[in-house]
């Protein structure tokens, strides 16, 4: 057992898999000599040697080109895009060939790899830095995004991305980086994809959010607790494929929904959750589906971001509003 | 004298190296002023000037390679600490616990040694960081199937468990939810609560059994269209011509009249031989309508009014092998009884033939139904707007009545008036009975 950060966790679960799986090779830029901008891959070059842990040059097309094609030859590449803002020269290897891999060749070629990325903002970055692109990828069919919220689920939710035979999109809040401590046992256990975790029992409203918005979801619900609101929140984790069943038996018993996102709100994931569960539980619902999310702008450099990413005052706003009906 | 060490400009590098001065020693320079400008691996920077004063010592000089951190000028005196200069990283690099990632390293060298700069852990930005720790347990999945995800436990595919959570309650097949919450459609929600209608003494008609907002409306009573009102049976005829007419102007009439009913006896023991009963009465009546004219009026609920009429046109209920019909005798009051009787066998006789015109059944201002003739002493007579009143009379019979302090058998008529008590008194009503009853029971 050891308390560690997000960070410290995923390179733990870094070192875990590539000891015990050779087939597990590391890529991208800064990640080798340097351990990575943020070391997430630090000191792994030096255990497992200039083959399995690759400086790329600056080009994030040839690094899911790369992966894609390590993949498909018997390799397990964990790549990563240094910050996911930095994706978008990627996504022609990403959606022409990472994600229909397998339905193109029948399964005969397949892709199990990772690509991981810092997520979000928060951070003081300059411009690029900050970006929250999952429902992007999250609507290409093909691909699973995956969003952490804690050291111990960081740690078992990358074991189970690598392990996984398809791709993942492996999405990392760097605001939660270093943020807190967890114990975790550097054990190899990896934790269940496409489910959703359950932070916090209640039964007045549910609410469901991911990454780095977890914090401030958890800190309204202890506010609202003390005003005898009973909130239930759910970790979304997994963002494709959603777990639907989790969220509408959660729904079914709190009648009201309240989904937190730093992502924009126009066609965010979070209208996803929403629409499903008016299909599925619009009679359970005693008032209308709210969202708390960043606006429909580009994400402002430092000075403004904290008034773009959702505060707890926000959800606890958006909370009441549910209960008012 | 101030040392001034090379701030972290902000890529987390580690040196940067020196391309030329813009001050020399003994300079005054004033805050933010660029002092000289260093080449990292990444771009040539300006250095701004943390403060004002005059250069002491350079630590360098073009060409050198400085470390981050180390001296890179001095001033005079003691000035006050060095405002954070250049990139909002160098503020940071202080406020930082570095946390180095302690790998097991086989060849005991550890990550590129930063020196004496702390490790921001980030190249851009500010990564925050806290000594608190985090303390969760997190269940992954559903509520019956989910187990204890933390400390890196296995959740053990949960997700494939079948849960004891109903989920026939989502795709809508129960009609109360797992935890006893009813079903209901939003509309139907809504319009309970405005009607303060408690949604648990529905039954839920629609699919599944959820509550939609014709439950409501039903428990509510609300009026609507009949054909929308769900039948009591099926297979009935329909009503047509005078009854269906009945149906509706009772219907009407219920809706709108205010019933009010005063009952009476005739004592007809003064009558001389051969009277017609029928025209007595209506004579009767156009006595009552003189003495008291309120009960010869039409009034509307709609805009509160209310008409005395000038004539009097009795409407006598005349019944039917068709059903009920209501022929009007004109102008009672200014008629001899002889005219009355023509009128009146004329009406019987088109009523039997069925050649009654619209005309006949017009204009009428007060009704008479003389039940009497089959059976019935007295009766619940029903007001039929837009008129007032109604005189029901019931079956003669030949009553043991007191007399001073004789008791004696008279004929007698039994009398039931209903008035609308909307518009009418009930002293205006018992006066109309009583100039009825004083005109029925003259000799003649």
């Amino acid at each position: 057992m050891a308390k560690v950060t997000m960070i410290e966790a995923i390179n733990r679960a870094h070192a875990w898999e590539m000891a015990h799986d050779s087939t597990v090779v590391v890529l991208g830029e800064d990640v080798g000599l340097n351990g990575g901008v943020f070391r997430a891959t630090a000191g792994l070059q030096e255990q497992f040697g200039k083959d399995r842990v690759q400086d790329t040059p600056l080009a994030e097309g040839m690094i899911a080109g790369m992966a894609i094609g390590m993949a498909t030859q018997g390799l397990r590449p964990v790549a990563e895009i240094q910050f996911m803002g930095f994706i978008y020269p990627a996504l022609d290897q990403i959606g022409n060939h990472m994600a229909r891999m397998r339905n193109r060749t029948r399964g005969r070629l397949t892709c199990p790899l990772v690509l991981r990325m810092p997520h979000g903002g928060g951070i003081h970055a300059p411009e690029h830095h900050s970006e929250s692109l999952e429902a992007l990828l999250a609507h290409h069919a093909g691909l699973r995004v995956v969003c952490p919220s804690s050291p111990a689920r960081a740690y078992g939710l990358l074991l189970a991305a690598i392990r996984d035979p398809d791709p993942v999109i492996f999405l990392e809040p760097a605001r939660l980086y270093r943020l807190v401590k967890q114990e975790i046992n550097d054990d190899g256990q990896a934790l269940p994809l496409d489910v959703c975790y359950r932070l916090r029992e209640g039964s007045d409203v549910t609410l469901v959010t991911w990454g780095a918005m977890v914090t401030e979801t958890l800190r309204a619900a202890d506010k609202l607790e003390s005003e005898g609101v009973s909130c239930e929140v759910l970790d979304l984790a997994t963002l494709s494929p959603i777990d639907h069943d989790t969220i509408l038996e959660s729904v079914v018993k709190t009648g009201r929904l309240v989904v937190v996102h730093e992502a924009p709100r126009n066609c965010g994931i979070g209208a996803e959750i929403a629409a499903t569960v008016a299909e599925r539980a619009l009679y359970d619902l005693h008032a209308p589906i709210k969202r708390v999310t960043g606006y429909d702008t580009i994400i402002p450099l430092s000075r403004l971001e904290h008034d773009y990413i959702p505060n707890t005052a926000r959800i606890t706003d958006a909370v009441r509003a549910t209960l008012a009906e | 004298m101030t040392i001034f060490n090379l701030p972290d400009l902000g890529e987390g590098l580690a040196e940067a190296e020196i391309v030329r001065w813009h001050v020399n020693v003994g300079d005054r320079i004033a805050v933010d002023q660029p002092m000289l400008a260093v080449e990292t691996a990444k771009a040539v920077v300006e250095v701004p000037a943390p403060f004002s004063g005059v250069v002491k010592a350079l630590h360098g000089q073009p060409g050198d390679v400085i470390a981050t951190g180390a001296p890179l000028i001095e001033f005079e005196g003691m000035l006050p600490t060095a405002r954070p200069g250049g990139t909002a990283a160098a503020s940071t690099a202080q406020a930082i616990a570095p946390t180095a990632p302690r790998t097991a390293n086989s060849h005991g060298t550890s990550a590129p040694s930063r020196a004496s700069a702390a490790d921001a852990g980030t190249v851009v930005g500010n990564v925050p960081t806290s000594e608190e720790e985090l303390i969760e347990t997190a269940y992954a999945g559903r509520h019956a199937a989910g187990t204890p995800a933390a400390h890196g436990r296995h959740g053990a595919n949960s997700a494939n468990q079948p849960g004891a959570t109903n989920l026939n309650a989502v795709n809508g097949a129960a009609p109360h939810s797992a935890n006893g919450r009813l079903r209901a459609a939003p509309a139907a929600r809504a319009l309970a609560k405005k009607l303060s209608i408690d949604l648990t003494r529905l039954a839920g008609t629609g699919r599944g059994g959820v509550i939609v907002v014709d439950d409501v409306i039903a428990h509510a009573n609300i009026a609507r269209s009949p054909s929308e009102q769900t039948p009591a049976f099926t297979g009935g005829e329909k009503l047509r011509g005078l009854r269906r007419a009945m149906a509706q102007s009772m219907a009407l009439a219920r809706d709108n009249v205010t019933n009010c009913s005063i009952y009476d006896d005739a004592d007809l023991h003064h009558w001389r031989e051969g009277q017609d009963f029928t025209t007595r009465l209506l004579r009767a009546i156009a006595a009552g309508c003189q003495a008291e004219p309120a009960l010869n009026a039409w009034f509307d609920g709609a805009t509160q009014s209310r008409r005395l009429l000038p004539h009097v046109h009795i409407g006598m209920a005349v019944d039917t092998s068709e059903g009920l019909i209501v022929p009007v005798i004109r102008n009672v009051d200014s008629r001899s009884p002889t005219e009355l009787r023509q009128e009146i066998d004329r009406l019987k006789h088109a009523a039997r033939d069925r050649t009654v015109t619209p005309d006949d059944l017009r204009h009428v201002s007060i009704m008479l139904s003389n039940f009497g003739m089959i059976a019935g002493r007295y009766a619940t007579p029903v007001v039929v707007p837009p008129t007032v009143a109604i005189l029901g009379s019931g079956r003669l019979s030949r009553d043991v009545i007191a007399v001073e302090d004789r008791i004696e058998a008279h004929l007698r008529m039994p009398l039931s008036l209903t008035f609308d008590h909307r518009c009418v008194t009930g002293g205006e009503a018992a006066r109309f009975l009583a100039a009825v009853l004083r005109d029925l029971e003259k000799d003649t």
